[in-house]
């Protein structure tokens, strides 16, 4: 069965045609031999009958004296009716008178004559006739008659179904090979588009439409079927292509945005490693400058000491009052000097990073700051001792000292005080604050610069304005930040962490 | 009489069965004579001989004038004859038989026993010219004119038929009853 469903359509529709053909031919031929062979047994039985009705009437003289002799003449006339096998004459007692066999045949008479009528009986027709005379039944005919005519005539019938068969047959095969190409072809035409359209993902191709029945039809949804996906297609191409243009212009843009981030780093490491070494050139410079500035200026500062000394009675009053001024210049100016030395240290020597103790640190500064405290009248406070952290001792110390130093000095209250702590984030936070004079908001950003002094040269203390500077300067060396908070009047808030923050 | 009530039944049946009492008479019961049993032969024949034989209309007064069976000289037939024919009919005609006829022109089948081989021609000349269908049963009967005589072939009856003769006559003979007559069967013709 599998076999006959994956045959080709065309063989397939040449083969339903045969077999219906085929089926409803031998049915019908099958009819008409069946209908003809009973027909023609009922022939048969009539020409049966009138042969015994014959016999009979010519039997009547011998049955009627008694002449076996003239019966069995009767009855061996049968001879020219080859059908008849065998026949007998029975008397009216039922007595068989006279019988007849062909040669070459056997048969075995009924010891008694049957009823009046046939029978189809081993492959034999039986028939029984009454004789009779003047109204009288005399005697009993009994025919025997094979069927050979019956075999010959379904010989033929056989023969002439077998030829009709194959005539119409073929008939209907070259019939139905010519005409399944209706059917067929639109149907193969269709599955080579489909198969064209599917191998080369053509959907510009159409199939050809020969009829308007549900064929047609196919084709045409096909077809319609092929323009919406070639449409489809289309769009979709067009999409494509857009969206790979995008991309493309895209790609390139971004290549060309990262060329030139790449250009840019590299212009800005260049320039970094620029600043780097002007920077160290500079620190160079300052030191070598500031190193061999002090020279000419101690020079300065003895000779106008020693002018003052030894020539203070030649002098007016006006010229001592110039020298002193020349003097504390100088002098001034050394301090100078050795702030600058001392920032370009802090820049260029090495670190000494160990775990430290903060509140040895700050026990230590407030030791060498007693006097001022003392002095200034300010109340320390140290809410909670300070951890342990890894940094440079002595230069935090100097944090430290810098930033307490200017919480005492800047403070013109009554109740000064200066609070030490730390807040536990990660990295730790410390702060300096104070209930000091503070810091304008305008000033903030600049207080960390060099020299930057906000105040009046005798004012708190004086000071070189490199204490800030160089406190910043360590605690960036310490990839730590500083940063201020203040309200002018009411205080400043330095903090600072000692390393990385996150 | 045992077998006379079947001969009612018809003639056939009567001459089958005084066929089977010939060959086979059984001791006990009466005692029939080979000639006994011929002559009752004979009886069928001569009743059946009317069944073969169409006499024309003229031999009959009207349609349903019965056929007239006479018999010539010495009777041997006995009653067979009459209970052979009693209530029997053929063509529609009744049977009767006459034993007496004065003119045997009347009659339509007249059997000549042997006792007359001596007046065949008498008899005979008697019946001349008229449809009467003559039955002897000696040699000569045919020669003297008749038309059918019994000759005992082999213990059994049969007859010949002058066949010139009954092409005279007016009588038709059934060819099937010709076909039946020794002669005939002889090749004579």
């Amino acid at each position: 069965m599998q076999a006959l469903r994956d045959l080709p359509i065309r063989q397939k529709l040449v083969l339903i045609v045969g077999l219906a053909t085929g089926g409803a031919l031998l049915l019908a031929s099958a009819g008409l031999v069946v209908s003809d062979l009973v027909r023609f047994r009922g022939e048969m039985v009539r020409d049966l009958t009138s042969l015994a009705e014959v016999i009979a009437r010519n039997s009547t003289a011998a049955l009627s004296f008694d002449d076996e002799a003239a019966a069995g003449e009767t009855l061996s006339s049968l001879e020219a009716s080859p059908p008849i096998d065998a026949a007998a004459l029975y008397d009216e007692h039922g007595k068989r008178f006279a019988s007849y066999v062909r040669k070459g045949k056997h048969a075995e008479f009924p010891g008694r004559p049957g009823p009046d009528g046939h029978l189809f009986a081993q492959g034999h027709l039986l028939l029984f006739r009454p004789v009779s005379l003047g109204g009288q039944r005399i005697g009993m005919v009994y025919l025997e008659s094979n069927l050979e005519p019956m075999y010959d005539r379904l010989r033929v019938q056989a023969f002439t179904v077998f030829l009709v068969f194959c005539v119409s047959g073929a008939f209907a095969v070259l019939l139905s090979t010519r005409l399944q190409r209706l059917i067929s072809r639109p149907i193969l035409h269709l599955a080579a588009a489909a198969k064209a359209v599917s191998e080369r993902r053509d959907y510009s191709i159409r199939a050809g439409k020969t009829s308007a029945d549900e064929l047609g039809l196919l084709v045409d949804a096909f077809n319609d079927m092929l323009g919406q996906i070639e449409a489809r297609d289309l769009e979709l191409q067009r999409a494509k292509e857009e969206l790979e243009g995008r991309v493309a212009e895209r790609t390139s843009e971004l290549r060309q945005e990262l060329g030139e981030r790449r250009r840019a780093e590299q212009e800005l490491a260049e320039r970094n490693e620029e600043l780097r070494q002007s920077n160290k050139e500079l620190d160079d410079f300052a030191y070598i400058a500031s190193h061999d500035l002090k020279e000419p200026l101690r020079g300065i500062h003895n000779f106008s000491v020693f002018l003052l000394e030894d020539y203070a009675d030649k002098l007016d009053d006006e010229g001592r009052s110039k020298l002193e001024t020349l003097t504390r210049l100088s002098r001034r100016m050394e301090a100078l000097i050795d702030s600058l030395l001392h920032f370009s240290r802090v820049g260029r020597v090495d670190l000494a990073i160990d775990r430290v103790d903060l509140n040895e640190i700050v026990a230590e500064v407030l030791d060498s700051l007693d006097i001022n405290r003392r002095e200034l009248g300010v109340e320390v406070r140290i809410p909670r001792p300070l951890p342990a952290v890894r940094c440079d001792r002595a230069r935090v110390g100097e944090i430290f000292y810098n930033l307490i130093l200017n919480a005492m000095k800047y403070n013109d209250k009554a109740g000064k005080w200066v609070e030490i702590g730390w807040r536990g984030d990660r990295p730790p936070v410390f702060y300096v604050s104070d209930n000091g004079v503070g810091i304008p908001e305008k000033h903030l950003d600049s207080i960390f610069r060099i020299f930057k002094r906000l105040h009046g040269r005798d004012k708190f203390g004086g000071g070189t304005g490199a204490g800030l500077t160089i406190v910043k300067k360590i605690v960036e060396r310490h990839n730590g930040k500083i940063w201020v908070e203040s309200t002018p009047g009411d205080g400043a808030a330095f903090y600072f962490t000692l390393e990385k923050g996150a | 009489m045992a077998f006379l009530g079947t001969v009612r039944r018809g003639p056939a049946l009567a001459l089958a069965a005084l066929l089977v009492l010939a060959a086979a008479a059984p001791a006990g019961l009466r005692a029939q004579t080979p000639e006994e049993l011929e002559y009752q032969v004979k009886a069928a024949f001569l009743y059946n001989f009317t069944k073969f034989v169409e006499w024309p209309a003229e031999a009959f007064a009207n349609e349903r004038s019965p056929i007239v069976l006479c018999v010539a000289g010495e009777d041997r037939l006995g009653r067979s004859l009459e209970a052979l024919v009693r209530g029997e009919t053929v063509g529609g005609r009744s049977l009767v038989v006459d034993r007496a006829a004065g003119n045997y022109r009347a009659c339509h089948l007249l059997f000549v026993g042997q006792s007359e081989r001596e007046r065949f021609s008498q008899v005979l000349d008697g019946v001349q010219g008229g449809d009467v269908l003559t039955v002897g049963e000696a040699p000569g009967f045919l020669e003297a004119g008749g038309l059918i005589n019994f000759v005992m072939e082999k213990g059994k009856v049969r007859f010949a038929i002058h066949q010139a003769a009954a092409e005279r006559s007016r009588l038709k003979i059934s060819s099937k009853l010709m076909r039946l007559a020794i002669n005939a069967r002889e090749g004579a013709g």
